[in-house]
Order: C-alpha cells, then sequence, then structure tokens
C-alpha cells in the first residue's frame, strides 16, 4: 500500500512515481446536536425499540419467558405461538414480509428505517448523546479531540468510554438473554456461574455494539451496510427524499438578520454550515442526493430553526420528491402521487402474504404426529394367526398445556392395535411410542396396504391428526 | 483496513445465514465428529458451527480480494527498467 517507505532497504532503487490510496482519509464527524420534529420522532424511536429490546425479554408469560428463542430446546416461544424447527416456513414468511414492507417504505418515504429505526442510527444516537453530556457540545468535543492528554481530558475519556462498555455490556447480557432465560442468566451473573459460550456471546455482541455504535458509526452505513448500495433501486422520482431546495436557497451568501434576500440578489440559504455540522454522516445535502444520506433529517430540523430566526419560510431543505422540486408540487400534489405502479405491486404482495401469514399462524396444528415403520422387523406371525406390524408414533404436542391423546387404527378388516392407547405428551413436548398392529392373515392383499392411524385429544376432539401409514401383509 | 473489512463483514453475514439455515434443519446432536457422535452441549455446537461458517466463508472471501488485485499491482516491479510507463496503478 506504501511503497514511498519501502525503497529505505534498497536505497539504489528509487521508484520515480509514488503510489497512493484512492480512498479519501476519514475524517472524525462530530456531528452537533439538534432539535426539532424529526430529530422528536428519533427520539421516540429510539425509546420504543429500546423499551421492546431491553423490556421483552423480562416479560413473563404462562410461568414462563414471554419471548425466547431456547436454542437448547429447539423451541422458538413467542407470547402463546410456540414455533419448533418443522415451522422454519414462518419465519422465511416473516422474512419476505419484513423485505418487502422495507421495499414499500423505501420506494414512498425513501429512507426512512436508516433514519428512524435503523439499529445502527438507534445506537449512534444513545453513544452520541452519551458522548456529548459527559464532554460537552460539538465545538467542546472538537477542542478536546485536539487538546493534549491532561488530567481532565483522562477523566472524561474514562467516563465516556466506561459509560459506553455499561451499556455495550447491557446490550450484550440482554441478547444472550432472549437464547437463554433471562432470569437463570442474571442469576448466574451473580453467582459467577456464567457459561462459557454465554460469557463469549455477551462480550462479543457487547463489544460490535460498542465499536459500531461507538466508533464506526457512518462508516457503517457508507461503507458495511449492504441495504445503503441498493436502496436506490426502489427510489423513482416521487420518493420522498430529504431535498434542498436548490432554486430557492442559490445562490447562497451571508448576510444580516432581516434582510431580503432579493434586495442583495441572493437566495434563501444564508450558507451557515449548520446543516453540514448537525450531519450524522458528515454530508453536504446541498451537493444534492447522495448514497451517504441515511434520510435522518436533521438537517431538515437544523435549518427550520436557522429560517426561523432569519424570518424566512421553513422547508428550504424538506421532504419532498424530484418531481415536486421540479415542478413545484405542494404537499397535496405530492400525496396524489404516492399510489403508482411501483407502489402498487409492493402493497399488493405485501398485503397477500401477511394475509398468508396471520391465516397459517392461527390455523397452525396444535398436534403433529409422525409415523415410522418399525424396519427391523417387516411382519411376522403372532398368536392365533394373526399378522403384525411395529410401528413408532412420534407425537409432537405443541400447545402450552399437557394433552391425553386416543389412538386408534383403521384401514383393514379386523384391524387392532396392541400396547398404549392413550398417549400422554406434556405441554410443548414431544414423545416415541411403539405400537403393534395386528391384522388377521386373509386381511387386505399380499404386499402394501393402506391403514390409518387416528391421534384425538381428549380434551378437544377437534385436535386430531389422521395419518397414513402402510401395513405389510406377507 | 478496507480489504479486511471486505473480508470479514460479508462472510459474518453470509455464515449467520448459514447457520441458520443448516442448525433449522439440523438438529446438533445427530452430528458426528470423526465418526462420534457430538457430545458438546448445544450453545457449544451453534457457537462452533458459526465460526466454522465464518472462517469458510472468510476463506472465499479472501480468495475475491486476492484475485481482484489489477495486473497492474501483479506486474508491478517486473518492468522495472522502464519505470514510469505506468503511474495509474
Amino acid at each position: 500500500m506504501h511503497p514511498s517507505s519501502a525503497p529505505s532497504t534498497a536505497a539504489e532503487v528509487k521508484p520515480d512515481f509514488v503510489e497512493e490510496s484512492l480512498y479519501e482519509v476519514h475524517r472524525k464527524v462530530h456531528p452537533r446536536a439538534v432539535s426539532g420534529i424529526f430529530a422528536t420522532w428519533r427520539w421516540a424511536l429510539v425509546w420504543f425499540t429500546q423499551l421492546v429490546f431491553y423490556g421483552l425479554c423480562w416479560l413473563p408469560w404462562n410461568g414462563r419467558q414471554a419471548v425466547l428463542f431456547d436454542l437448547v430446546e429447539r423451541k422458538f416461544y413467542i407470547f402463546g405461538l410456540i414455533f419448533w424447527p418443522q415451522d422454519v416456513i414462518f419465519l422465511a414468511i416473516l422474512l419476505i414480509i419484513s423485505a418487502y414492507s422495507l421495499f414499500l417504505f423505501t420506494a414512498v418515504g425513501g429512507r426512512l428505517w436508516c433514519g428512524y429505526a435503523c439499529p445502527q442510527t438507534v445506537y449512534t444516537e444513545i453513544f452520541t448523546w452519551i458522548e456529548q453530556k459527559i464532554e460537552g457540545e460539538r465545538n467542546a468535543r472538537i477542542k478536546l479531540d485536539a487538546a493534549p492528554m491532561s488530567g481532565r481530558k483522562l477523566w472524561l475519556r474514562s467516563a465516556k468510554y466506561g459509560s459506553w462498555t455499561l451499556l455495550s455490556l447491557w446490550t450484550g447480557f440482554t441478547f444472550v438473554g432472549y437464547f437463554t432465560p433471562i432470569q437463570t442468566l442474571w442469576g448466574s451473573v451473580w453467582s459467577f456461574s456464567l457459561g462459557p459460550w454465554e460469557t463469549f456471546w455477551m462480550i462479543f455482541y457487547g463489544a460490535f455494539t460498542y465499536l459500531f455504535a461507538g466508533h464506526m458509526r457512518e462508516q457503517v452505513c457508507k461503507h458495511m451496510c449492504p441495504y445503503a448500495r441498493f436502496q436506490g433501486v426502489m427510489f423513482d422520482p416521487d420518493t420522498l427524499t430529504i431535498t434542498y431546495d436548490t432554486e430557492r436557497g442559490e445562490p447562497r451568501g451571508a448576510r444580516k438578520k432581516g434582510v431580503d434576500p432579493k434586495a442583495i440578489a441572493k437566495g434563501d440559504c444564508v450558507d451557515c454550515g449548520i446543516c453540514v455540522q448537525v450531519c450524522p454522516t458528515g454530508i453536504d445535502i446541498r451537493d444534492g442526493l447522495q448514497y451517504e444520506c441515511i434520510g435522518c433529517a436533521a438537517c431538515i430540523d437544523a435549518c427550520d430553526q436557522v429560517m426561523e430566526k432569519m424570518s424566512y419560510p421553513k422547508g428550504l431543505i424538506r421532504y419532498s420528491t424530484e418531481h415536486a422540486i421540479a415542478s413545484h408540487w405542494g404537499w397535496k400534489e405530492i400525496l396524489g402521487h404516492v399510489v403508482r405502479p411501483r407502489v402498487i405491486v409492493y402493497a399488493v404482495i405485501l398485503g397477500a402474504i401477511c394475509v398468508a401469514f396471520v391465516w397459517g399462524i392461527a390455523t397452525k396444528p396444535s398436534l403433529r404426529v409422525d409415523v415410522i415403520r418399525d424396519r427391523a422387523t417387516l411382519a411376522r406371525e403372532v398368536e392365533g394367526g394373526l399378522i403384525e406390524n411395529v410401528y413408532r408414533l412420534h407425537v409432537i404436542n405443541i400447545s402450552e398445556a399437557s394433552h391425553r391423546y386416543a389412538v386408534s387404527v383403521s384401514g383393514l378388516p379386523g384391524i387392532d392395535m396392541v400396547g398404549e392407547r392413550i398417549l400422554e405428551v406434556p405441554a410443548a413436548g414431544a414423545r416415541s411410542f411403539s405400537v403393534q398392529v395386528r391384522v388377521p392373515p386373509d386381511a387386505g392383499r399380499k404386499g402394501s396396504n393402506q391403514i390409518f392411524f387416528d391421534v384425538k385429544s381428549l380434551a378437544d376432539e377437534k385436535v386430531a391428526v389422521h395419518e397414513k401409514a402402510s401395513f405389510l401383509q406377507p | 483496513m478496507q480489504k479486511i473489512l471486505w473480508v470479514l463483514w460479508p462472510s459474518f453475514i453470509v455464515a449467520g445465514v448459514a447457520e441458520g439455515i443448516f442448525f433449522t434443519v439440523i438438529d446438533p446432536q445427530e452430528l458426528y465428529l470423526f465418526g462420534e457422535p457430538v457430545h458438546f452441549s448445544k450453545i457449544a455446537t451453534y457457537s462452533i458451527g458459526f465460526f466454522g461458517f465464518w472462517v469458510v466463508c472468510a476463506a472465499s472471501s479472501l480468495m475475491t480480494v486476492f484475485l481482484q488485485v489489477g495486473a497492474a499491482e501483479v506486474n508491478k516491479g517486473v518492468g522495472s527498467t522502464s519505470p514510469g510507463h505506468d503511474t495509474t496503478s
């Protein structure tokens, strides 16, 4: 990368060109704090998502954790629902729903996800808030960065990094608490009996939170996020984006308060640079739409405050669309263009998948039975000349209550079974039972015959499974 | 630094997806290690599995990064008798 430093070992060969990295040098972004309607929205989303994340794992439900992705038992509990590995289709559908929601929101409102709800944004917001509380506002932070190490700087830095570490560890603990019951986990923290892997994942997740939200921040959005790279394909000229009204703003320039821009032949932009200072990714929105813009609307809030001070109308930077800016549309026309083929297609697909998802969850069976023929003994003759086949019934009780099930068999004349006729399976449990099925030697034809097992709950006869099996007649 | 991220980051994401799919379909207790049933705890198996996937995916990304080196960079130093003809690298 830096061959200019290499020739020191071979002084006689001096290259007459110097290779330079094509990457721009990363400069640390010190976003200035901002207040306003969109900042309020972002904080509302921070509170909402983090109350859910930090709180939900402590919520009890039927004597267990309400939301628990129990990896050891291979069962996912979400309130009253229990998902087994067989239900992976629901996870797949959920991912498709998330993807289509993202497409739909992006097509209509641009990068709403990035600006308000993405964990990267949310944690950066929290970490920046801590930083600002400890080290002060933007200018104080820039000064502190440049200052040589001193007692005060050391104290401020330790306080900041310490607070970040505590928050990160708590985040890591909460994360692991969704996979291991959190009450037990909390107990083991205090008795120093955490498992090695639990400890590892807690620190791993915590360290990533610290690194991403504390140090990398906008770098993650700019260089690591795949969505940031392809979100552009969902955009069209009617998509809402954060837009600087060039026509109104230019030519920009400083002036005294209360000066009529027309009198000095200037636009409304006073070139105060606050929109650049508040930007968490460090761009200048006045250069037009850029892929680095995460759509956080901090520049809108900041510019509106300046416009208010200058007694100019707000909205020099605002949510608008390419068409709206070009044709001077108001909100009425913008909203009138929300419904368009792309949006309709996304909405229809999303709606259909959501309906299928809800229907699938609502009609999810609470009992599942697998019949496995015993392959060791195909068929044998037992007392009374009857022919016997042996099966294993694997009964999975997906409900939250233990159930007793009655088993019966049908499909051949004189068919009967030996073994347990009442099967008891605990809540959210699975058990295997051995069942011997016997028929008279003249029943059915030689070879394979179709028979049926019926497993019915004694408590609720709607909970029943009619399962096919084959009986081998020698 | 950028190249390290190119290797580690996409492989991390893909390893996460692979881990999810693999262990949804396969119960860790059905796995065999050198002919012996796996006797680690499930959490340990999941964790080792994840890092296994990550290493494999990282190896693939590493090769991609390796093969992306342009001709100019590979030729660098070979034509040192007439340097300066290519300053674009």
